[in-house]
């Protein structure tokens, strides 16, 4: 029995604070409660843990200055200044997108994450090859080689150039 | 109707200056205070407290409303507060506040203020506080920490588990014991013997 209350009075004992501070479910609370009354050790301790919350709260808080507010604001709109300055491309684009999206989820009933993502693929795939658009030479394989035949023709066409023998305009008279 | 911190939040995330300036005023005494009984110096306390308040709006636009914004601040405030603590240790930075006699207030001793012609009451107040405060400092930090945003604060436990980055018996155990130490430092400093007890 002595046993007994021990293991119950060293179970109360640990959760003194948090019964203190309400954070116990309310079975238990009824518990400890009712130990409380029961066990004068017990509540002795439960007041010493009051009494030091108390004097704990005996100290005066203190408050920020006047002037905290005004400089907090005065910096955040410096901050938010200089974000807005220093706003990346991808942030932009991300807005747009953001945007776009909106957009049709207002105007589009059969709006579709997909179809937003499909649209500005095919948007952007076409301002893409309008201003980047690739020479068709360089995507046919057979342009190389067509090109090379013909630098040999003009190869040729130097060489029988430099062969032709033309007549000279003076000639060397040999004594 | 009050319009809760997340909502406030999300506001600000759109732009809406004022929605941030509702929340600085809602908060800005109670963080203040925390980070106050935390490094024990008022000044550094309001630079630390806009610190905190900056950094929030400068993740407004990332923010999510997915845990509480009160435990996001204190969790910030906290974090700011403890690399305080660690830079003065490096820096062997020392307060006035830390090199008066225990039981001595240093805004309300003699060279400051003169006492004469005030009550003794006061005096005795002040006095009392400044023991308490000595107390407190003299905690472990992660006792000091539960204990001040529980008392001061009153979060839950709940809530100083998510800023201390622990669990809920963890912070139980952490303030139990906080209060079993303050107690003893209390009684060692000549108050809080009301109650002959151990606990």
């Amino acid at each position: 029995m002595l046993k007994y209350k021990i293991n119950e009075c060293k179970n109360v004992q640990v959760q003194l604070s948090a019964y203190f501070d309400n954070e116990v479910p309310t079975w238990k609370r009824h518990l400890i409660r009712w130990h409380l009354k029961q066990c004068p050790d017990c509540g002795c301790r439960a007041k010493a843990i009051e009494q030091t919350d108390k004097l704990l709260r005996f100290v005066e808080p203190v408050k920020a200055s006047d002037t905290f507010l005004s400089s907090i604001m005065l910096r955040a709109t410096t901050i938010k200044a200089t974000q807005k300055t220093h706003q990346s491309i991808f942030n932009r684009l991300g807005c747009f997108v953001e945007s776009l999206q909106m957009w049709m989820r207002d105007n589009i009933r059969s709006y579709n994450l997909v179809y937003t993502f499909g649209l500005i693929f095919c948007v952007f795939t076409m301002i893409g090859v309008t201003l980047y658009s690739p020479r068709i030479e360089k995507l046919n394989p057979f342009t190389q080689f067509r090109s090379k035949s013909s630098e040999v023709q003009q190869e040729r066409l130097i060489s029988f150039e430099v062969i032709l023998q033309e007549e000279p305009k003076r000639s060397l008279k040999i004594r | 109707m009050i319009v809760s911190d997340e909502e406030l939040m999300l506001e600000c995330r759109k732009g809406d200056m004022s929605a941030f300036e509702l929340l600085v005023r809602r908060y800005q005494d109670a963080l203040v205070n925390y980070i106050y009984y935390i490094i024990n110096d008022y000044h550094r306390a309001e630079d630390l407290a806009q610190e905190t308040f900056l950094r929030v709006f400068k993740s407004a636009s990332r923010y999510e409303p997915k845990a509480s914004f009160k435990s996001w601040l204190y969790t910030i405030a906290t974090n700011l507060s403890k690399n305080e603590i660690r830079n003065r240790v490096r820096r062997n930075t020392y307060f006035l506040e830390d090199m008066v006699d225990e039981g001595e207030d240093v805004y309300h001793s003699e060279f400051m203020i003169d006492t004469r012609y005030q009550p003794d009451i006061l005096y005795e107040k002040k006095e009392r506080q400044q023991l308490i405060k000595k107390a407190l400092k003299q905690l472990p930090e992660n006792q000091r920490l539960a204990l001040t945003l529980v008392t001061y604060q009153e979060l839950s436990y709940e809530e100083i588990s998510e800023i201390l980055n622990c669990s809920i018996g963890a912070v139980k155990s952490l303030i139990h014991r906080a209060r079993q130490n303050m107690k003893k430092l209390l009684i060692k400093a000549g108050i809080g013997g009301g109650v002959n007890v151990k606990i």
